[in-house]
């Protein structure tokens, strides 16, 4: 009994050195990174606001950058009517001129007001009140879901379609 | 990426999400997204995510000897009921003592009657009975398909986890109704047990779930051991629900239970009860949460002519605060409980049989990152109860983080346990008189442990502990009657170390040792004649081990195994091994056929040698199905 029960440790003890790969559940950052640049396709700018010419869209984000890499792979997949999206990175509203949608770190929340009545949809992480872009996240039930605030998306002339309203938990008229 | 600033968010995360469920889940790199590209946005938004709030570190896996059971680990062991699923936790000692009765404890003080200084919780309602200082196991039958997760801490949890948190934490959490819609059907057939059990989740809304379940078992008496030769069969049922409702700042949960048991000794002998809690969480801001819950729960349990009831009033409050470098998290309490027992079969009474009792609390703890890597969290509960003054729960801890994988952690901390009615007010004249002057057992523990994941693949945590006790519960004859009394003092150290490793995709393995030394005393002037029965029936080691593997895609093989060293504390009982497992087919998408056993390795062994009625653990088998819709 006792040699049974050491040949398994023995062997719980081996498999211990030898790791190999293995994958589970995705994390909330890589499902947030795969919506980002989906919610493009859900949003109407006015003409004034869209990319010129073939000139691709572009998504910003602003402060500390949680995502990396997997927001730049993420974008690559996407075109919306022949125009790709590229990511650009900076610290501050100020800078994000040419930005059509901009994810603001939980670290730059002071810049929302920033953006004043200018076309662009802000996008925001957390489930803490206080300042919210149009769009944020909240993981519930251990899912990426999130709120939508359409009020704020007309005062700044988006459109944003029913298909995404209709995924929102909420959405603030 | 730079992982510097992805923890950070993380962590801001946590503050956030962390407060009601914390976790510490298994560490793997962040997924790319290439299994996401092809998802709809309407796939996305269902797709289960690991929450950086399990990952990173929440409060209660503030630096900690702590092990986590996770939902798979329950379903995939096979077991039927909440005890056996405890023995998944390599820092806890279980013991089963009879066919409904488990003593479980952590860093000894094992038994039913030395059994009291481990505190548990369902999804944050106490389980643990002032009236005698324990756990009637037997009385919680949660659905185990609906568990979230099972944190063991040993080591005191006074501070954050309140009375009676001295050896440790048994922490159970049930799912967010969001993650248990549609139905489960399952059930169990064996020699000697039965099991069956039915949940349906569904949708209130677009932002609110609820679930309602019930579960039948029917449990076989146990070979006697000895003289003790009764019929400790027993079945019953238990119902409830669970609803939970969130807002853009606001969720809410709700839930239930209620259960009936009946065991066959004397007619109306079984024991019956009911809970209702309620929770509600408000973020205040990005970096603050407040949350609030309430409870009631009652039950009532008659046992050969002894009938005893307790009834529970809870309610809590608790801000969580980030505010610059320090995590501060502070609240209060108050619970009151009224109790019954009367006893009709001996002498054995409380005086006076029914008694209101009242407890408070507040406590402050803060985490100051001293450094990025270095952070110290001191934290102080001030409690007071009908049977004590107020008295002090600190703890201080040291925690480095060298790197994402790995912690290396210290501490001090005061619990103690506070006297129950029995400890106060046992009485059995002319032989055993109460004990007004009792005075809560207290214990100051020192501890160190890593934590970490050395390859992306393996985690391992080792924890050292010396606990200094002092007022420890002893009998002793005092002016021509016996009388409890705080009689015994001294220490206890040992060590608990565990590690799990991912061997391949569907190949999991796992190994853990505790050990445990006593050197417990008659302090000056006492002498406890009760052979100690409140110092603990305690195996000096125990080696567990466990492996899950996925035979093929629709096959999968549990196996694991135990070997508990000798209890010298007389009746003395020699070391043993017992083994269990599953192998599950998947049939269909749906439904899972098992079969499943514990102790297979002996007939019967015995695993306890508490002196009131200690039974043979014995060899069970069964088969059984289970249905997802």
């Amino acid at each position: 009994m006792l040699r049974r029960l050491i040949l398994l440790i023995g062997v719980a003890a081996a498999v211990l050195l030898h790791p190999t790969a293995a994958s589970a559940e995705p994390t909330d950052v890589s499902v947030k990174a795969a919506f980002l640049p989906r919610f493009v396709r859900y949003v109407t700018w006015p003409p004034a606001a869209m990319p010129h010419g073939s000139d691709p869209f572009v998504l910003c984000v602003i402060g500390s950058d949680p995502f990396g890499q997997l927001l730049d792979q993420a974008a690559g997949t996407q075109s919306i009517d022949g125009r790709h999206i590229v990511i650009r990175r900076m610290n501050s509203a100020a800078a994000a001129g040419d930005c059509q949608a901009a994810f603001v770190s939980t670290n730059r929340l002071d810049e929302l007001s920033d953006f004043g009545g200018r076309p662009v949809l802000t996008v925001t992480d957390g489930s803490a009140a206080g300042p919210h872009g149009i769009i944020h996240f909240v993981v519930v039930g251990g899912r990426v879901r999130f709120f939508i605030d359409q009020a704020l998306a007309e005062r700044r002339h988006l459109n944003i379609s029913s298909r995404l309203l209709a995924l929102a938990l909420g959405v603030r008229q | 990426m730079p992982a510097f600033q992805w923890r950070a968010a993380a962590a801001a995360t946590a503050l956030c999400v962390g407060l009601g469920s914390p976790a510490l889940a298994a560490e793997t790199a962040p997924q790319g997204p290439d299994d996401l590209t092809d998802l709809s946005i309407e796939q996305l938004a269902q797709i289960q995510v690991r929450s950086a709030s399990k990952r990173e570190e929440p409060l209660s896996s503030a630096p900690t000897a702590l092990f986590v059971i996770t939902s798979d680990d329950i379903e995939s062991s096979g077991v039927t009921s909440l005890p056996e699923a405890l023995r998944l936790a390599p820092n806890l000692s279980v013991q089963q003592v009879d066919a409904s009765q488990y003593s479980i404890s952590a860093r000894g003080f094992n038994g039913l009657q030395a059994g009291n200084k481990v505190l548990a919780l369902i999804d944050g309602r106490s389980i643990y009975t002032p009236l005698g200082s324990t756990v009637f196991w037997n009385l919680h039958w949660p659905l185990l398909e609906d568990l979230q997760q099972i944190e063991v801490i040993s080591g005191p949890g006074g501070t954050l986890y309140g009375p009676n948190a001295v050896n440790g934490v048994i922490n159970v959490t049930t799912k967010d109704a969001q993650d248990t819609l549609g139905a489960v059907v399952r059930g169990t057939a064996g020699g000697n047990e039965q099991t069956a059990a039915a949940r349906y989740g569904f949708q209130i809304g677009k932002s609110g779930a609820m679930r309602v379940y019930a579960d039948w078992h029917n449990v076989d008496e146990l070979p006697s051991l000895g003289s003790n030769v009764f019929d400790d069969s027993f079945r019953g049922w238990q119902a409830g629900f669970r609803s939970d409702f969130v807002s853009e700042a606001d969720k809410l949960t709700v839930q239930g239970d209620v259960f009936h048991d009946t065991s066959p000794v004397e007619k109306g002998d079984g024991a019956h009860g009911q809970n209702l809690l309620a929770r509600w969480t408000r973020a205040l801001g990005p970096n603050s949460s407040f949350q609030l819950q309430t409870y009631y729960d009652y039950f009532k349990r008659r046992f050969s002519l002894v009938d005893d009831s307790l009834e529970t009033f809870d309610a809590e409050g608790q801000l969580n605060a980030t505010v610059g470098r320090h995590e501060l998290v502070a609240g209060a309490g108050a619970r009151t409980t009224r109790d019954e027992f009367i006893n009709e079969l001996n002498a054995f009474n409380l005086v006076p049989p029914r008694r209101r009792l009242w407890v408070f609390n507040g406590f402050v703890q803060d985490r100051y990152r001293l450094t990025p890597e270095v952070s110290l969290i001191a934290g102080l509960k001030l409690e007071r109860s009908t049977f004590s003054g107020w008295q002090a729960l600190p703890n201080l801890r040291l925690a480095w983080q060298p790197d994402g994988r790995t912690l290396l952690w210290a501490a001090v901390s005061r619990a103690v346990r506070s006297p129950s009615r029995i400890d106060r007010q046992l009485q059995a004249l002319p032989f055993l008189a109460p004990a007004p002057e009792f005075t809560s057992e207290k214990l100051v523990a020192v501890e160190a442990g890593y934590r970490g994941q050395p390859t992306s693949m393996t985690s391992v945590s080792v924890n050292g502990f010396v606990n200094f006790y002092n007022d420890l519960r002893s009998t002793e004859f005092v002016d021509g009657h016996f009388q409890l009394m705080n009689g015994e003092e001294g220490r206890t150290y040992g060590i608990e170390a565990w590690g799990n490793a991912q061997l391949a995709r569907g190949w999991r393995a796992s190994l853990g040792v505790s050990t445990l030394w006593k050197d417990l005393h008659n302090k000056p002037g006492h002498l406890d004649l009760a052979v100690r029965n409140s110092l603990g029936n305690d195996p000096t080691w125990q080696v567990t081990a466990r492996t899950d593997v996925d035979l093929t895609s629709r096959l999968h093989l549990t196996l694991d195994a135990r070997a508990v060293g000798p209890i010298d504390q007389a009746p003395k009982i020699g070391s043993y091994v017992e083994a269990g497992g599953e192998l599950a087919f998947d049939a269909t998408k749906r439904i899972q056929l098992f079969v499943a056993g514990r102790n297979l390795l002996h007939k019967t062994h015995v695993e306890s040698n508490d002196p009131s009625g200690a039974q043979l653990a014995e060899r069970t088998i069964y088969a059984g199905a289970r249905a997802r819709f």
